[in-house]
């Protein structure tokens, strides 16, 4: 098998004739004894696309369907996806990873075998195939449709071989999660010193630099977790306020649940604090010292306190996954809907809704985060989902950093990634019934707003596209472990199962290994240069309203809050509460419930207009800079067509010229030009020369 | 999600306490509300305002009015004064205080504060229509408050509202308060605009008329328009020549005088071998007319059906005339020829009208209360309201057609019973498809004179301007509008003008200073325009075209009309292009071939050429029944379309499926102000757009002056787009700019959480969740 990547290539003995081929059953070995001469014609078209590590399984020829016109080619399964090669199609070396024709294994959702036009079934894993399959139909988790016939004439084994290979395939995958030693890719080339794309927040010192970018003076770095004593699901470091221990902490967050105590996101500059947190863990009996404690983190030294219950009005996991699989079903090119019905079954998946219940809650809390300093404080129970996306829309919203490149990915990194959202299963990695594409969603709020403000994010959709992608991508461990402590146990291990496959690679020594981890942010594991340099956002002006990048300090926009304030907010309003934690009064279960209740005020009105809203004189001026306030009327709500329709032919090819990126080619064109004529270079001459490589690899 | 529609909001229209006027200056002149006096015309010289007797009786109040300017020929009808004018910006509930008017021309509302007046923001102003200004004809519903409950108004009342909505044509709201108003001003206002809204009128009535007699006298100065009018046989020729059709149909003038049909223009365009003594036989009816010819000579033609009869000898003779003229145009060279009749299998107008009034009740909202109500249930209330499937039946047939033309050879005539109300919308939707000349401002207008104004479609009946018929009031041209908007938002470089252009063009409709959407047919409007003229000066009157948009726009404001994408076809004459070059509005400085090949069809695709073709195979799937050979012959050349590269001066075709179609978002939310998107939206992109536009020009410059030493031209990007620092979704239309965020929440906070009861089971429900 032959590899080839930038600078240097190198060879794998192919793995077809290699006898630990028979690892994964009769099957391949069969696979290899193949007919002669389509051996030959095909054997280098095959291996031209595998990658190290990877088998191939089995393979039938077969005919790509659903598309017009219908494409021959081979329909292989490897221990890493399921791909169709069309003949004389050669994988492209850029990209090896990805490719219109590759499923992941991750990524094949339901398979089934049709034969004739009566029998058709339904492929769970370990279920046995009862008949040879005529066509496979492999529905893809990213909503593409993958629809092959297989060819009569001798070759049904075959075909019933890359059926049962698919099905056993899928199901080890699940089972065993192999396939993230299969991480490979162009890593190996690299240099040894290769630097993370952006701080992966595994050490110390990335999440100092971050504390003090924000501005966050109040707060510091804890180590408490460092050995994940306190919790496997939360990162190693966090933030807490500077004046609480260390042993304070620990004893605090065991009265959260789950461990996930209250903690700093992100510090606006204006001053109010951003904190997540779990839910309380009510069957604890904290004494007084340790309620202290916990409301002294809750408030991080402001008077003024807003707890969001996070799950109100918001879907719950299993809408999320129903919502999502219902609009599979609507999108995915051999849907059964009319088209003048589209809308309503449209509206019937909820997806939309819950898009904008999203959009709509950051909205809310980004304007209690701005309005006054205080600390804004989301509480969901398991602190792993909605939080993260909340705070990371609060944050896109608020804060003109996030919408960079850069800003964005550290955004991921530490919202979603540190934060231990538990990215296999709710993407249905492990089988179990925790299936919820939260991050997905996080994805489809964040396309909204790059939609309703083309020019305020410095990525373009195709980076989300790329993102969305990636989730099923298996080659990095970003997306395929539930908690950090899992990833950096498993990360051990791939550094030095990837030696295995580099050659001439300098032993890594133990202090740099964090270095050596690829991240899903390393784009060029998996994408062209031409296409990373498709991430970038053409219109994207940060000049574009003069301003908008918020200066440090801003207290004018701030106004104090009343002394001691507690405040609830929930269906979209704010209520007073009489205290922080649930336990103080009495600690026995049977008060938790009530423990919401608002306190009957003498005054709602006056104290609600007093305390809800801006500061008065934001009816004078223009919005604070930097801050978005996003549509999320009905009709401001979109489908997401580059990304769910992917799989309708008609779709796909780009319905929306790219007439910036048109325009920004032809202005390059003409400063060319005006170079090439000039002897010396002209003073107007700003061609931005764009490299993936500087944009992408610039330290935060 | 627990689908708990939001409460209403704090400022659903609740009653503000009187007076809140607006009191900081600086609020004021936000309020630009207030500036609606000077929007009579401003800039132009009113010769005519002496002129009536009727004026000069108004003057006094005039003054009050601090009316320094009015159209010319407008009257004052009646007023009142202390009116209360809701102002939808902000969340909080506030009003003006001023005047309502009503003239002859429109219903007006001069606010007191006189701040706005000096406000000379360089915004995207109507010079006509002030944003408190509603033309007579612009009213859709009048309903008044009694008790918090609200009636629709007509006819003679009883009893005065408190609070007067007015629902416009263009989906503006507006709601007065006449609760500080004396009683008697109350009576004369409202009664006074019920009259001149609601009640049947003369078409010597309309404005138009006394507008263009006042104006007689000024010395109109025609603009530079190159729209062809259609209105000389020489323009029909012209059209010929251009599309290559004189081979095979020839100008006729036997109408001339309208002496054959009053529904039939003066001039027009019938098959070359036609006898033209056909012509008279039923009044023009059943005669192929000749819309348009295709590059490969294919002709679109229509013709509007013979009458019904009961008599079998006048059918015997329908019969024969027919066969005689189908004879004639099957014969060579005319080859086969295609019938499509709209009446019969196509929409009907009842259907177009029904959906156009339940599509358009999802945007006239009176508060935010029932628009968070509605909003949940958005995508099924606009699918029931099925105007995007009306759209997409339009489109579809309109690429039948060019199905038809273009890949089969096929001449195709559409039948109709006037050939006047479809016939318009599908032969000029084929015209904007194939047609890139059509896809240009000037030859858009001309299109729109061609089929729909000479076409004879009765604007009057149909946008129902004399209110004689609310049966007859369909709205079919903005239908079509709608239609192209679609293709405008699909492939907006094809286009030179832009949905703006198409937006103000809608609400032209409506402004009765213009005679291009005032008459039924050509001949009305030439008969009208004549007898004025014999009575009075013998001077024929002086009607505006809506074409000449510097009536309403300032030049400023009408490159926002304008497409800076569009890059006009390049003309293959090496020394012609050069001299051409300062005519274009911008040229691509790229080879065409690179901008068409450029990788834009879907994303991380691998192209390689021997598998473009395959990739790009496609289906439209279930809206194609394949049983149906023409539809086979439809849905391949659908898709081999839209599987090529798009060529911007070629064959434009619209996608169709389900989530393609859209809602006119400019046109039908502008006034909504919960839909605004602050500092967001498409503006956002234009502005960049228009940025590096100039850039790209300045460098252009550059090499000429390098390379020919020619004259640099004026870079013309829109400073109206740069001045504003942070526009919003609304732009151009965000009269009312939401200045503060203040969020759309409810202030009394706990009411809404329900009793303790509701709240400690919602408590326990997310606890068993989370434990699941």
């Amino acid at each position: 098998m032959w590899w080839g990547g930038r600078g240097q290539s190198f060879n794998i003995a192919p793995q077809k004739e290699e006898p630990e081929m028979g690892l994964s059953g009769p099957k391949s070995v069969q696979g290899s004894r193949m007919p002669e001469r389509r051996s030959r014609q095909l054997g280098s078209c095959m291996s031209s696309g595998c990658l190290p590590g990877e088998q191939i399984l089995a393979w039938a020829p077969g005919m790509r369907k659903g598309l017009e016109p219908e494409l021959p080619g081979t329909l292989i399964c490897t221990n890493l996806r399921v791909t169709f090669q069309p003949c004389g199609w050669q994988r492209s070396q850029e990209t090896p990873l990805s490719s219109e024709y590759d499923f992941a294994l991750v990524n094949v959702g339901r398979v089934e075998a049709v034969s004739g036009l009566s029998r058709i079934q339904l492929l769970r894993p370990g279920s046995l195939l009862k008949f040879i399959p005529e066509e496979i139909l492999i529905h893809g988790r990213d909503f593409r449709l993958l629809r092959v016939g297989f060819e009569a004439g001798g070759l049904e084994p075959q075909a019933f071989q890359v059926t049962m290979a698919i099905v056993q395939a899928r199901a080890q995958s699940r089972q065993a999660q192999q396939y993230a030693g299969i991480t490979l890719s162009k890593a190996g080339q690299r240099s040894s010193s290769r630097k993370p794309p952006i701080p992966l927040l595994e050490i110390l010192e990335d999440w100092e630099t971050e504390r003090k970018k924000q501005g966050a003076k109040g707060w510091r770095v804890s180590t408490v977790n460092e050995r994940f004593d306190v919790a496997t699901s939360l990162p190693r470091y966090f933030w807490v306020p500077n004046r609480t221990l260390d042993n304070e902490i620990r004893r605090a967050f065991g009265h959260f649940h789950q461990g996930r105590g209250p903690r700093l996101s992100w510090h606006h500059p204006g001053g109010s604090d951003l904190l997540r947190c779990g839910g309380f863990y009510t069957a604890s009996d904290p004494n007084k010292e340790d309620i202290r404690t916990v409301e002294l983190m809750l408030q991080a030294g402001h008077s003024d306190v807003v707890l969001v219950d996070t799950m109100d009005e918001l879907p719950s996991l299993a809408d999320v996954q129903l919502a999502h699989l219902r609009l599979r079903d609507l999108c995915l090119p051999d849907s059964s809907v009319a088209e003048d019905k589209w809308l309503s079954a449209l509206e019937g998946t909820r997806w939309l809704d819950y898009v904008r219940s999203c959009l709509r809650k950051a909205s809310d809390i980004s304007v209690l985060v701005t309005s006054r300093v205080r600390s804004v404080v989301l509480q969901e129970r398991g602190d792993r989902d909605f939080n993260g996306l909340l705070s990371s829309l609060v944050q896109l919203l608020s804060a003109p950093e996030a919408r960079t490149l850069l800003g964005f990915q550290s955004l991921v990194q530490r919202e979603w990634v540190a934060a231990g959202h538990p990215f296999l299963t709710r993407l249905g990695g492990t089988g179990a019934s925790e299936e919820a594409p939260v991050f997905l969603l996080f994805l489809d709020c964040v396309w909204q707003l790059l939609q309703q403000f083309p020019a305020e994010f410095e990525f373009s959709e195709f980076f989300l596209l790329a993102l969305q992608d990636s989730v099923r991508v298996p080659d990095t461990l970003t997306f395929l472990r539930d908690t950090p402590w899992e990833r950096g146990k498993q990360s051990g291990q791939l550094n030095s199962y990837t030696q295995v496959y580099t050659p001439g690679y300098s032993q890594p020594s133990a202090g740099n290994s964090v270095n050596q981890k690829l991240s899903v942010w390393d784009w060029d594991l998996r994408y062209s240069n031409e296409q990373i340099l498709q991430f970038h956002n053409p219109g994207y002006d940060p000049e574009h309203c003069p301003g908008s990048w918020l200066p440090r300090q801003q207290p004018s926009f701030m106004v104090p809050g009343p002394p001691s304030s507690v405040w609830l907010f929930s269906r979209g309003a704010l209520t007073p509460l009489h205290q922080l934690c649930p336990w103080r009064d009495s600690p026995s279960l049977l008060a938790v419930s009530s423990r919401w209740l608002p306190r009957p005020a003498i005054s709602s009105e006056s104290l609600a207009d007093q305390e809800w809203g801006l500061p008065s004189h934001w009816g004078a001026c223009p919005l604070p800079p930097g801050l978005l306030l996003p549509g999320y009327l009905g009709p401001q709500i979109r489908l997401w067509r580059r990304c769910y329709l992917r799989g309708r032919p008609e779709v796909q090819m780009g319905l929306s010229a790219p007439t910036v990126s048109g325009l920004q080619d032809e202005l390059s064109h003409l400063q060319e030009l005006l170079r090439k004529w000039t002897p010396r270079i002209s003073p107007e001459d700003h061609s931005k020369k764009r490299d993936p490589n500087t944009i992408l690899s610039q330290s935060c | 999600m627990r689908a708990v529609p939001r409460p209403p909001l704090p400022w659903g229209w609740a009653e503000p306490q009187p007076p809140v006027l607006v009191a900081a200056a600086t609020a004021g002149a936000r309020v630009a509300a207030s500036a609606p006096a000077r929007r009579c015309f401003p800039g132009r010289r009113y010769a005519g305002e002496r002129g009536s007797r009727r004026w000069r009786r108004h003057q006094g109040a005039q003054a009050l009015l601090r009316v320094v300017r009015a159209p010319r020929g407008e009257q004052l009808l009646c007023e009142a004064s202390t009116v209360l004018k809701y102002v939808q910006e902000d969340s909080c509930q506030r009003g003006i205080y001023g005047k309502l008017v009503c003239t002859d021309f429109k219903i007006a509302f001069l606010g007191d504060d006189e701040s706005a007046l000096d406000n000379d923001e360089t915004q995207f102003k109507n010079k006509v229509i002030g944003e408190n200004d509603i033309t007579l004809h612009c009213v859709d519903q009048i309903y008044g408050v009694f008790d918090e409950k609200k009636k629709t108004l007509f006819g003679q009342l009883k009893k005065y509202p408190e609070k007067l909505i007015i629902h416009c044509k263009d989906l503006r709201v507006f709601h007065f308060c006449l609760r500080y108003t004396k009683e008697e001003e109350v009576k004369r206002i409202v009664s006074g605009i019920i009259h001149h809204t609601q009640a049947p009128k003369l078409l010597k009535r309309l404005f138009l008329f006394s507008y263009a007699a006042a104006a007689r006298n000024s010395t109109a100065t025609d603009p530079k328009n190159h729209t062809v009018m259609f209105e000389t046989l020489q323009d029909w020729c012209w059209e010929l020549e251009r599309t290559k059709g004189n081979m095979k149909y020839k100008a006729v003038r036997v109408n001339e005088g309208y002496r054959v049909s009053e529904r039939l223009p003066e001039y027009f365009v019938v098959p070359t071998p036609l006898p033209e003594e056909d012509v008279p036989r039923f009044q023009g009816h059943g005669i192929p007319m000749w819309c348009w010819s295709c590059h490969n000579g294919c002709a679109l033609l229509k013709m509007s059906a013979l009458p019904k009869e009961q008599d079998d000898a006048v059918l015997q003779v329908q019969k024969s005339f027919l066969d005689g003229v189908y004879k004639t145009i099957h014969r060579p060279p005319y080859e086969i020829v295609k019938t499509e009749d709209l009446s019969s299998s196509f929409l009907s107008l009842q259907d177009i009208q029904t959906a156009h009034s339940k599509f358009k009740q999802l945007f006239l909202i009176d508060n935010s209360t029932e628009f968070w109500d509605t909003d949940i249930k958005w995508f099924s209330l606009l699918e029931s309201s099925s105007w995007l499937d009306i759209i997409r039946r339009c489109l579809k047939k309109a690429i039948e057609i060019t199905e038809c033309l273009e890949a089969q050879n096929m001449n195709v005539l559409l039948l109709e019973e006037n050939a006047s109300d479809l016939c318009c919308l599908i032969s000029s939707l084929v015209q904007v498809m194939m047609d890139p000349h059509c896809r240009t401002r000037v030859g858009f207008q001309s299109l729109v004179q061609k089929e729909w104004i000479m076409g004879g479609h009765c604007f009057l009946d149909r946008c129902n301007h004399l209110r004689q018929s609310d049966k007859e009031e369909v709205p079919v041209f903005l239908l079509f509008l709608d239609c192209v908007w679609q293709l405008v938002h699909q492939h907006p470089p094809a286009f030179e003008f832009t949905e703006t252009y198409l937006t103000v063009l809608s609400d032209s409709l409506y402004i009765p200073i213009f005679s291009t959407f005032f008459f039924n047919s050509p001949h009305q409007k030439d008969t009208n325009m004549g007898r004025e003229s014999q009575d009075t000066q013998g001077k024929p009157l002086n009607l505006l075209t809506v074409w000449d948009w510097s009536v309403q726009f300032e030049p400023k404001a009408q490159t926002l009309l304008k497409n800076p994408l569009y890059v006009e076809k390049p003309k293959l004459d090496k020394g012609q292009r050069k001299g051409m070059r300062f005519k274009h509005q911008r040229q691509l400085s790229l080879p065409l071939t690179q901008s068409k090949s450029s990788p834009k069809r879907g994303f991380f695709r691998e192209e390689t050429d021997h598998l473009i073709k395959n990739l790009l195979g496609k289906r439209i799937s279930k809206l194609i029944n394949s049983s149906d050979e023409l539809q086979d012959n439809f849905r391949e050349f659908y898709d081999s379309w839209h599987s090529k590269p798009t060529d911007y001066h070629g064959l434009l075709l619209p996608h169709i499926e389900g989530p393609e179609i859209k809602v006119w978002a400019q046109r039908y939310l502008r006034w909504i102000p919960e839909a605004q998107i602050l500092g967001g939206g498409r503006v956002a992109t234009m502005s960049k757009l228009l940025e590096m536009m100039e850039e790209v020009q300045s460098l252009q410059e550059k090499i000429d002056e390098r390379h020919h030493g020619q004259v640099a031209l004026q870079a013309e990007a829109s400073s109206l787009l740069r001045a504003s620092a942070r526009l919003s979704s609304l732009f151009p239309f965000a009269l009312l700019q939401r200045h503060s965020s203040k969020p759309v929440l409810p202030t009394s906070g706990w009411k809404a959480l329900g009793d303790e009861e509701d709240l400690a089971r919602r408590e326990d429900e997310s606890v068993d969740v989370g434990d699941l």
